[in-house]
């Protein structure tokens, strides 16, 4: 903690007024409290508008329950006095903290104030942020952070540079005990990046915000690449290239409901669960249109989120990281009122296959809700692992392995419906009863098979195929019984690799019924320091 | 030895059922077609056999017409019924029925292609001694004309675009200051949609009635009517109401205009089912509009009122066989109406409102029959007609047919989408309806869509988009319940509470995925890496939203690119067997309005 006294008093700056008598005291605070309130200048607060960004403090009204808002460190100034800073000493720095809540739940918040200094990072202002995280921390309640700075305050050094550390060494303590989300609303720039980098979720708003470790300038010096500040790190790049981003919206306003909807199906800290809500879906309805929706040909595709909204609650389902590895659906939902993480392979993109990006975008999603107590319900409809030297190359073993332990180390219920391809190992990776799903079940038109067909017959009747007279009509006739035989449910329901084969209709009812049933579930595991996921 | 040994049925829904029913009572086989989202419906399971047509626009699937007759000769069947809508007065396709060996159950495709044209109609019922509204038979060529013949028949006129319907290309011309305003928008509106600037004139009547008239021909000049039907109520010029016998058309009138529609149809060479649509004057004047030469929606009054099957008079008259009855066995007993239940928002101007029905049950006990093709988890899609069903009551005379009808329409329930059952409900107890007046304006009144929304509410979702209100109250969703207390059954509205979250879900649901397939200007980009396996469509072709663009193949899947709005297909970069990238430029689907 950088914890340094303070220089002066607050007394100690020339007064026009005295404040000698209680009621002088009273307007005095009063005074001062408008101060803090009003820390940007009129140009600065009249820029930040022009730009369709609000201030930090609209910004905690507009997360928070209304009225709700407890400020903290108002009162807070910076202790600089080099480069003429000691005459710039705002009340509460460039950062608002404080705590209230969302839908009644307590939420500890910071929000960077780009009005003032243009919300670079001081060391009282890193000091801010640590107290209100480690309050978080100690009552276990969420952390949301929005981002809306300038980077380091250059004036302070390397203050300025062990302020980021003491937060980035909190964002980690706090991962997996209480929730941490980050909205970014502004730039946000070099180092500063990594604690929005370390939390579970980042949200950013379209055209206004961006996130890059080092800017365009730099860029073009060092790889001669031109690029923008949108393109390089704006919310459309983030949400899809790299996958930073979490969720985008479309202004601030949708940013921050993005954001109190997300804490819905989040719990307070690891040792709850989310809040329940009485559904109005009822649990018992069947969904006549899934008998109908698997094509007759393996080659069509079919929209695996159709899936996922009809049979979870009212349809409500809240996508993570919608337009990045498109291959693999995440998201939230409900499921008889409590909240489930839902993970579908997405026919619709890449026929649903598992490549680098998909991987690593499931298994965060899948130990995030591990971390937090969140359900996990798998459908699976998974021709493979993507081949490829670029997929080689480029480390699936690793990546892929990523998935695949996050799935087997998650001890919270896993639910799991084949509804189509199950082939190989990504059968297993999955959420396949060997890596201990809890319910595993399987729609009719299941194939659960070390391979497709075609490729199976090839290989299984090599010999056969180059004796033949007629290979075509031998390789027909050899990948139907093929087909007959092992493209379908039936053989892992032989062995109980999965428990039931249900009627697309049912799925939701069996479902309901299987997460009630699993929801005390309680997995001890052998005690170490931590696991060494191949990350 | 029934006439045919399988009949293909070349629609959808609730007609394509009502076909099957009167095939099944002939002893014929029955099949279905039907498109990748029709899937599994009402009527694919109520036939023998199903073959699938196409994907879910009807542009790919009901109204290709080629595909269904080669379906047809796939099946083994002998004749297809095309129902109402779709293809059923396409002349061409028609002929390519016949063309195929097939017997087509509908009128000579001349005659269809005759009714088609207006103008054209017009003159053969003229010549015919047809009493036609006044106004020009040929088309007219400028607005002097226009003025030339309003001074010979009087004021107002309307002017239509001779290829036109559905009110599209209609003006009204009050005086002779007009008519070149009236002329050059009806021309042009008749050169967008119809690809024909040609127009008419007529004197456009004030307040007039809709009536038309059943009619019946076989192949041996012997020529039928089966009364009149009263359509008035619409909206947008669709009919919502329709009932038999007219309150405004008594035996004289009756027998008058059905000799009028009797030579109608002997003038166009008719033969099967058909019916003279015409216009009623408050003082009894009776002009021809048009004939529609298929099985109407509303044929099911005359039905109840005869009691005759007039699909089943349609099948025998195509195999050959004379019609089974004469003008004279022709009785009328009763009151028929038929509501039709749409999936519709009333309050937002009868906007479809296309959804998921949740809970249905059909209206029964006597005098009641229930047409339709769903059932509860059904999808009512934006891709066809909303109608869900058709409710049909019969009874001594009006007063009671309506009592009959309100029972039936409170009996019916339909969870899910809103629609128009409240709206009846609301209709059949007005005054203008009891009184049996054409209701003019009172259909689309504000007042109406409100009684309507009081009406429907108890038996409908509503979804309701409050988030916990400033003073703290949770939202709710209201359930009806039954319970009983005390040895009697109550329904109970039950306000759930919902989630205080929900409205957020909501919103955010309605905000969309920001469509990551489509660009601005209606570019079409393509979602995956992968290889162009089919172009579905060419440059400057035509598209309604869903269309299938082209299909692009990326690790053996065949994924379909569809158009994202209704447009025009531009800058098509690809063609099959191309390599695409993610990202990259397909095609764009201009808006058509904006060039």
């Amino acid at each position: 903690m950088l914890l340094v006294a303070p220089e002066r008093s607050l007394g100690s700056r020339p007064m026009a007024t005295r404040h000698e008598t209680t009621e002088e005291k009273l307007a005095w605070l009063r005074e001062l409290g408008e101060a803090a309130a009003h820390a940007g200048s009129e140009k600065a607060i009249a820029r930040q508008h022009e730009r369709g960004k609000l201030l930090a403090r609209e910004r905690i009204e507009l997360l928070l329950d209304a009225g709700s808002f407890v400020e903290l460190d108002r009162f807070v100034r910076h202790r600089e006095t080099e480069f003429g800073m000691r005459e710039k000493r705002p009340w509460g720095d460039a950062v608002v903290t404080g705590y209230g809540t969302v839908f009644g739940r307590p939420v500890c918040v910071f929000s960077q104030d780009f009005t003032v200094f243009g919300g670079s990072l001081s060391e009282v202002f890193a000091e801010k942020v640590c107290k209100v995280m480690d309050m978080a921390v100690r009552v276990g309640c969420p952390v949301v952070g929005i981002n809306d700075s300038g980077g380091a305050r250059i004036q302070e050094g390397v203050v300025s540079l062990a302020g980021y550390a003491e937060i980035f060494w909190r964002n980690v303590q706090a991962s997996g005990v209480v929730p941490q989300v980050s909205l970014v609303m502004g730039p946000c720039a070099g180092g500063a990046v990594y604690s929005p980098a370390i939390t579970d979720f980042v949200l950013m708003t379209e055209g206004s915000s961006y996130m890059f470790i080092t800017g365009p300038d730099v860029v073009k010096t060092v790889t001669g690449e031109d690029v923008s500040f949108e393109e390089l790190g704006g919310a459309a790049a983030h949400a899809t290239k790299s996958g930073v981003a979490h969720l985008v919206a479309p202004d601030e306003q949708a940013c921050i409901d993005d954001a109190r909807y997300l804490l819905t199906f989040l719990p307070q800290n690891n040792l709850e669960t989310a809040p329940y809500a009485a559904p109005t879906d009822p649990a018992d309805r069947e969904s006549p249109e899934l008998d109908t929706l698997i094509p007759d040909s393996p080659h069509k595709p079919y929209d695996m989120k159709r899936v996922i909204e009809t049979v979870v609650d009212e349809g409500a389902f809240l996508e993570i990281q919608p337009r990045h590895a498109e291959n693999i659906v995440c998201g939230f939902a409900r499921l008889g009122g409590h909240a489930v993480g839902v993970v579908g392979n997405q026919p619709s993109a890449l026929a649903g296959v598992l490549d680098i990006d998909a991987s690593v975008k499931a298994a965060r999603f899948v130990r995030t809700c591990d971390a937090f107590n969140v359900p996990l319900l798998t459908f699976v409809d998974v021709p493979g692992f993507l081949p490829g030297t670029a997929q080689e190359w480029g480390g699936i073993i690793r990546h892929g392995a990523k998935l695949l332990y996050a799935y087997a180390e998650a001890t919270v219920p896993k639910l799991t419906v084949v509804t189509r391809k199950a082939y190989g190992g990504a059968y297993d990776v999955m959420s396949s009863k060997h890596i201990r799903a809890d319910v595993n079940v399987a729609w009719p038109t299941a194939e659960v098979a070390v391979m497709g067909p075609d490729g199976a017959v090839n290989i299984v009747f090599r010999h056969e195929l180059e004796e033949t007279d007629d290979p075509k009509a031998r390789r027909a006739e050899l990948i139907a019984d093929y087909k007959e035989r092992f493209a379908n449910p039936y053989s892992a329901a032989e062995r109980g690799y999965v428990d039931d084969v249900i009627e697309p209709r049912r799925t939701r009812p069996y479902l309901v019924r299987a997460l009630e049933a699993t929801l005390t579930k309680r997995e001890p595991g052998p005690k170490r320091k931590h696991g060494n996921i191949p990350l | 030895m029934p006439p045919f040994s399988k009949v293909l049925v070349a629609n959808r829904g609730e007609i394509a059922i009502r076909v099957f029913r009167t095939l099944r009572e002939l002893g014929i086989g029955c099949v279905a077609v039907y498109s990748e989202v029709d899937r599994g419906r009402a009527h694919v399971r109520a036939a023998d056999e199903a073959y699938l047509v196409g994907p879910g626009p009807a542009a790919e699937s009901y109204l290709r017409g080629d595909i269904i007759v080669e379906t047809a000769l796939r099946a083994g069947a002998e004749a297809i019924h095309p129902g109402y809508g779709f293809l059923a007065e396409n002349a061409a396709f028609a002929r390519l029925v016949e063309e195929a060996g097939l017997t087509w159950v509908g009128p000579p495709p001349d005659a269809i292609e005759l009714m088609g044209t207006k103008t054209a109609a017009r003159r053969i019922m003229q010549e015919a001694g047809v009493p036609i509204v006044p106004g020009a038979v040929d088309p007219v060529g400028s607005p002097a004309e226009v003025n030339a013949l309003g001074d010979e028949i009087g004021y107002p006129l309307i002017l239509k675009a001779a290829a036109g319907g559905g009110g599209k290309g209609m003006e009204i011309v009050r005086g002779p200051d007009e008519a070149e305003r009236a002329f050059e928008a009806a021309t042009r509106q008749g050169e967008k949609y119809f690809a024909d600037p040609a127009v008419y004139v007529e004197r456009y009547l004030e307040d007039p009635r809709h009536v038309e008239v059943q009619v019946l021909a076989d192949a041996y000049g012997n020529a039928i009517h089966l009364g009149e039907r009263d359509c008035t109520i619409q909206r947008r010029h669709q009919k919502l109401v329709e009932e038999t016998p007219s309150p405004a058309v008594d035996d004289a009138l009756r027998a008058r205009i059905g000799q009028i529609a009797v030579d109608a149809a002997r003038a166009a060479g008719y033969r099967s089912a058909g019916t003279v649509e015409g216009l009623l004057t408050p003082e009894g004047e009776y002009f021809f509009m048009e004939m529609n030469t298929r099985i109407q929606v509303e044929h099911t009054v005359t039905e109840a009122v005869t009691g005759l099957d007039l699909v089943r008079e349609q099948i025998l008259v195509a195999a050959g066989e004379p019609l089974s009855l004469a003008q004279q066995d022709v009785v009328l007993r009763g009151h028929a109406i038929e509501c039709r239940i749409n999936a519709e928002d009333v309050a937002k101007g009868f906007l479809p409102a296309p959804g998921r029905i949740t809970a249905y049950r059909e209206p029964a006990g006597p005098g009641v029959r229930v047409d339709s093709g769903v059932e509860a988890g059904d999808e009512v899609s934006g891709l066809y007609d909303p109608m869900i069903a058709k409710l049909i009551v019969h009874d001594v005379d009006r007063e009671r047919a309506i009592a009959r009808m309100l029972r039936a329409l409170a009996e019916f329930r339909i969870e899910g989408p809103r629609t128009l059952l409240g709206f009846h409900r609301a209709l059949l107890e007005h005054p203008c309806f009891v009184c049996g007046e054409t209701c003019e304006g009172v259909v689309e009144s504000e007042e109406l869509a409100k009684r309507a929304d009081e009406l429907e509410e108890p038996f409908s979702h509503k979804t309701t988009s409050m988030t916990r209100g400033p003073d703290g109250v949770l939202p709710t969703v209201p359930r009806i319940v039954g319970v009983e207390v005390d040895g009697r059954s109550f329904d109970v509205r039950l306000h759930v509470t919902e989630p205080p979250w929900a409205g957020l879900g909501r919103r955010r649901r309605e905000r969309g995925g920001s469509g990551a397939a489509v660009g601005a200007n209606g570019a079409v980009l393509s979602p995956m890496q992968g290889t162009v396996l089919k172009v579905a469509v060419a440059e400057g072709d035509a598209v309604d939203a869903g269309q299938l663009l082209l299909v692009v193949e990326a690790m053996k899947m065949e994924n379909e690119i569809v158009a994202p709005r209704v447009g025009v297909v531009r800058e098509l970069a690809v063609t099959p067997g191309a390599g695409v990238t993610s990202g990259q430029l397909l095609c764009l689907v201009a808006d058509p309005d904006g060039e």
